[in-house]
């Protein structure tokens, strides 16, 4: 069990600072596992950071009951001239495991899947193979509350999967607070919800609720907000035909939504009913945001074909 | 893989505890970096202290001449001193940079920034003390009187000098966190210090009327009640006071530690 009383965080920068989290009480019960959701710098990472006692509140408390994580995948405790099997043992006596040290490298070792890297320094890995190494020393120790920010975990879409599938095998006895902008994620993880806003934190039962108090906060409609599975390929990995291709299909997408906003604008001033009227100005909405957004890509591919043409 | 994971047992391990295994850690952690940093690290955390003292033997031995010490051969007594000055110096400077550079390890919230700058003045006084023995044995086999006449006494004042290094090192480490220039003045300060603490010039040679000026840096006693312990018939000046030392040790000790609390989260943000 967590529990946080009268919590008040700032940060000092050079102009002085606004308090990031105001007053926040809450109490995570065992075994139920949260999602925080928020919109960029709301605050859910500073939250987290004192959850898992990296940080101190400026005022109030956080009572930790259990044993609590380090944010999973995190790979800046690594020394980077040590090799990945000192590094491993290094962790594990800090925190204090001493006979069955053997056991948690190999294991270590076998999550991670690195090979002979193992016994290379960090340095010459590549981040998935960081991420894979911090990872696999996350999941080998058995915390009753793990904490995780996607921002700071990294790794392949593969590992991805591997390890949130480790992660569910395990989730009958320990339970997990996790900071994601993927709803998908966090609809399939969590259970309860905290949604974090203007500094305020509010409890939610159900991650559902929590999600719909973010949505309605932001007065954004997104029914595709899962962007672990939206993610679009990096504009420079392109090769040109592929960028013809998709350059063509997006200007087709364009022309098809810029119509259906015409349409549903045209209907929402012809609306009679109020219910009616509701719908279509969520329906409008949506068509403009999928409009821009489908623009600003379409943008950013022309200048790079545009600038690959005048190299 | 579940069922095979240990329970960390002790999860509310008592505090002692916790700072216990973050330092034998941290200690283990530190001296593989610093003797296997590359393949020939440990070759060079002994040979740079030999050759530096060679160079500066050599300096005053050849250059700038007259080499008489009143009761002490000319190169033990440069070795003591510039051995007791180079712990005094490493326990100082290898700790401002502890906080900045083990900056990833605060995920772990076992380790506070107070620790990678204890265990650096620790690994420091240990390697240095290792390299002392270093020479006082090669120097005894090649026939230079290397053996120090009242050895508890030497080993007391090698001590105080060390934690005279340490309380200074715990208080610029916390100071260099919050103000980066503090840093940069120190490291610049540490030639003039060498020059006005009697380590390469003997003390005596100042005129009477400034030597109670000179009195007033600790590193003199340390180093002058070293060199007493060390040659018996050795005379230094008048006024060579250890508890005078272990005044500034301390209260610069507590002093840091007491900044180390205050400043913790500061320290952590960097």
């Amino acid at each position: 069990m967590i529990e946080i009383r009268n919590l008040y965080k700032r940060y000092h920068g050079p102009h002085g600072g606004d308090w990031v989290l105001k007053d926040v009480n809450l109490v995570i019960p065992n075994g139920v596992s949260v999602g925080v959701v928020g919109r960029n710098g709301a605050g859910k990472s500073t939250l987290l950071r004192l959850i898992g006692g990296m940080d101190t509140p400026d005022k109030g408390r956080v009572i930790r009951k259990g044993r609590v994580s380090w944010p999973i995948g995190l790979a800046g405790g690594f020394k980077g001239s040590m090799t990945g099997r000192q590094n491993v043992k290094f962790v594990a006596r800090v925190h204090g495991i001493k006979k069955s040290l053997q056991k948690l490298i190999q294991e270590v070792q076998d999550f991670a899947d690195i090979g002979k890297a193992f016994d290379d320094p960090v340095t010459t890995y590549s981040s998935g193979m960081r991420a894979r190494l911090a990872f696999g020393l996350s999941l080998a120790f058995d915390f009753d509350i793990y904490i995780s920010d996607e921002a700071t975990a990294v790794g392949d879409r593969a590992f991805k999967a591997k390890a949130r599938e480790a992660f569910q095998q395990r989730v009958d006895h320990a339970s997990l607070i996790m900071v994601s902008h993927g709803e998908g994620t966090l609809k399939q993880m969590c259970q309860a919800g905290i949604f974090v806003d203007q500094g305020h934190a509010q409890w939610f039962d159900r991650i559902e609720d929590a999600i719909g108090a973010y949505h309605l906060s932001t007065g954004v409609m997104t029914d595709v907000a899962d962007e672990d599975d939206e993610e679009e390929t990096p504009v420079e990995q392109l090769d040109a035909t592929s960028l013809k291709a998709q350059l063509r299909s997006l200007r087709q997408e364009i022309t098809t939504l810029h119509k259906q906003h015409i349409i549903s604008e045209y209907r929402l001033e012809t609306a009679t009913d109020e219910d009616e009227a509701a719908i279509l100005q969520e329906e409008t909405e949506l068509l403009h945001r999928k409009h821009r957004l489908a623009r600003k890509r379409f943008s950013e591919l022309k200048q790079h074909e545009q600038a690959s043409a005048g190299r | 893989m579940a069922p095979n994971t240990e329970h960390i047992h002790d999860s509310t391990r008592h505090p002692m505890r916790v700072a216990w295994d973050v330092w034998s850690a941290m200690y283990l952690r530190e001296m593989i970096a610093r003797t296997m940093a590359d393949r020939m690290a440990w070759f060079w955390m002994i040979f740079e202290p030999v050759a530096t003292i060679a160079v500066m033997i050599f300096i005053r031995a050849y250059i700038r001449g007259g080499q008489n010490i009143t009761g002490a051969e000319f190169i033990p007594w440069m070795i003591v001193g510039l051995m007791g000055f180079y712990l005094f110096r490493e326990a100082m400077i290898r700790p401002m940079g502890a906080v900045e550079s083990n900056k990833g390890l605060f995920t772990y919230r076992q380790i506070l920034p107070i620790d990678p700058v204890l265990i650096r003045c620790f690994v420091e006084g240990m390697i240095r003390s290792f390299i002392f023995l270093l020479f006082i044995v090669i120097g005894s086999l090649l026939k230079i009187n290397m053996i120090p006449d009242h050895a508890f006494g030497v080993m007391m004042d090698w001590l105080s000098l060390w934690m005279l290094g340490v309380g200074l090192g715990v208080l610029l480490s916390v100071a260099s966190g919050l103000i980066p220039e503090v840093g940069r003045i120190v490291k610049i300060i540490t030639l003039p210090l060498l020059l006005i603490s009697g380590v390469i010039f003997p003390v005596t040679y100042v005129p009477a009327q400034y030597q109670q000026y000179l009195l007033w840096n600790p590193i003199v006693h340390g180093i002058e009640s070293m060199r007493l312990s060390f040659f018996d018939s050795y005379h230094s000046i008048p006024g060579i006071d250890m508890t005078y030392l272990w005044f500034w040790a301390l209260s610069t000790l507590s002093l840091g530690l007491v900044m180390h609390v205050r400043f913790a989260s500061r320290l952590k943000a960097i």
